[in-house]
């Protein structure tokens, strides 16, 4: 079985490789990325300048040429945009979001669904799938990738202004232990409270959605949750944080989730594997105390 | 200038309960307008209250769709289509509906939400730009028109960038751009006497696809919770490791 990956993220196409790696080959399309080719693929292609005409063009293409048995896009906005186009222009039906794909005969995929309330697993003949990020942790192989470079023709839409971001630090999607903070922290100055936390374990800052959007205490790439990032750290430490579905289903790859919040009855307790019901703002420097 | 609008009707996933399985208990759940088809409203109602125009709203729902279609209605959305006959997600079916129903008129501009929430398939922009045959530009920030040319800013990782595009165009939005209204009784009011276009849609769901199982994920956390001052040392202990 042959199959094509496809993201304009070089990191989400490491990991999309990486989880399909042994059950299939793979060829990749991507943006420009020194250690793409060391991830096991046959054939890495790189592209510059893609927009979603140009590189449907060349996709659709390239797809009936090579016949591949499936196709898995990471699901960026790039990537999402193109799934809708190549599934209307190549009449494959695409299956959303997987985090999960087996091939026995049929294909059997999983994704969220009602919100990250559930996971559906389905039973179907796509060839297609948009890939939720962070499916899995990336890891090299000693098998190198052939490389070409690909010449997209010249797209209809022009980039008229490109505005940097404040994106203070590291990305969190990279980080080995996370301190998130949520509403219950109260107020954008106390985060100095809770930064001796972060020093002490080396960490990064993340925060919920309403504190990285709706009071931008923190930076929006700092959000986590199914509409923010993915992380997958050893440790997430949730503070403040109650835990609505939205958020878990962004903390689900995290090897050990510690929560402490003084509701006792916030749904963050029963997604930890270890909490303290107490004021953060009491438990935080005592914490740090023994941590010293 | 005339501006579609795309709405999408949900249950509110809020008050989702589960069975004994763990499965979603379904009926009887209240609808409501999807959270980033409020944005996609209002970003609809702005454009019109900057550049003039008419905003019609389209939704592929059931008969119970009307009440989010009033829900539009006061916003400011000045003619509306319920298109009947929504069974299930199905991205490529929905926007065949749609497109069949868009055809019949000529719009500048076409907006939607980027994402719904309750799959956050994110495809329909996709499709409905290729079977309207239109450029399209996803999870914007702030749209500007000046003739016939807008110039959308979308929101990536680690910058806004702003793309030049031809109109009429697709634009999906996120929920950065605006803050959607809440409106005031005597709009909601004359929203409920205003006529309601209803068609029957045509859509043709096929069994390529079959739920094995839909259940709430279990969780495998250990849930060692400590409660009344405990539970610090135990903490400290097992974060240790990281220094």
């Amino acid at each position: 079985m042959k199959a094509l990956v496809f993201s304009d993220e070089p990191k989400n196409a490491r990991e999309i490789i990486t989880y399909l790696r042994g059950k299939m080959d793979i060829d990749v399309i991507s943006t420009e990325d020194k250690e793409l080719p060391e991830y096991g693929a046959q054939k890495v292609y790189f592209y510059k300048d893609g927009f979603v005409d140009n590189l449907s063009k060349f996709l659709a293409d390239h797809i009936t040429k090579n016949k591949y048995d499936f196709v898995f896009i990471s699901s960026t906005n790039t990537g999402r945009e193109l799934a809708g186009i190549l599934s209307y222009k190549l009449k494959m039906k695409c299956m959303p979001e997987i985090f999960s794909f087996e091939h026995g005969g049929k294909t059997v995929t999983k994704r969220f669904f009602h919100g990250g309330k559930t996971v559906v697993e389905e039973e179907s003949d796509f060839q297609m799938f948009t890939v939720s990020a962070s499916i899995c942790e990336a890891e090299k192989t000693d098998k190198r990738s052939e490389i070409e470079n690909i010449n997209l023709d010249k797209s209809n839409y022009k980039i008229i202004n490109v505005k940097g971001k404040n994106t203070a630090g590291t990305d969190i999607r990279n980080a080995k232990v996370i301190v998130s903070i949520g509403r219950g922290l109260g107020s954008e100055e106390n985060i100095k409270k809770i930064q001796p936390l972060v020093d002490e374990l080396h960490a990064e800052i993340a925060g919920s959605r309403p504190v990285c959007l709706d009071y931008k205490w923190l930076s929006e790439d700092k959000q986590v949750g199914l509409s923010g990032k993915k992380v997958r750290p050893d440790f997430y430490i949730a503070l403040g944080i109650s835990g609505q579905i939205q958020h878990i289903a962004g903390i689900r790859g995290s090897k050990t989730i510690i929560a402490i919040n003084k509701d006792k009855s916030a749904p963050i307790f029963e997604e930890c594997d270890y909490g303290i019901v107490g004021d953060l703002f009491t438990v935080v420097p005592e914490l740090v105390k023994k941590l010293k | 200038m005339d501006i579609a609008v795309l709405v999408k009707q949900t249950v509110d996933m809020d008050q989702i309960k589960l069975n004994d399985n763990n499965e979603p208990i379904l009926d009887d759940l209240p609808l409501k307008m999807d959270i980033l088809s409020k944005n996609a409203v209002e970003a609809a109602v702005q454009l019109k209250e900057k550049y003039t125009g008419k905003v019609t709203a389209f939704i592929f729902g059931t008969e119970r769709s009307t009440s989010t279609m009033k829900e539009a209605y006061a916003m400011g959305v000045d003619d509306g289509t319920v298109i009947k006959g929504y069974q299930k997600s199905d991205p490529t079916v929905t926007a065949s509906v749609l497109a069949e129903e868009l055809k019949k008129s000529k719009f500048d501009i076409i907006i939607l939400g980027d994402q719904s929430s309750d799959s956050y398939s994110g495809l329909l922009a996709g499709i409905l730009s290729s079977e309207l045959g239109l450029d399209v530009v996803t999870n914007a920030i702030n749209i500007e028109i000046k003739d016939k040319i807008a110039n959308v800013t979308v929101e990536s990782e680690n910058e806004d960038i702003t793309v030049e595009t031809k109109l009429p165009a697709i634009v999906s939005v996120a929920q950065e751009i605006n803050e959607a209204r809440l409106p005031k009784v005597m709009q909601i009011m004359a929203a409920g006497k205003k006529p309601i276009n209803i068609v029957e849609g045509k859509p043709d769901y096929r069994d390529d696809s079959r739920i094995l199982s839909d259940k709430a994920p279990e969780s495998q956390r250990k849930k060692i919770i400590y409660e009344d001052g405990k539970g610090i040392d135990e903490v400290a202990k097992i974060l240790k490791v990281v220094k």
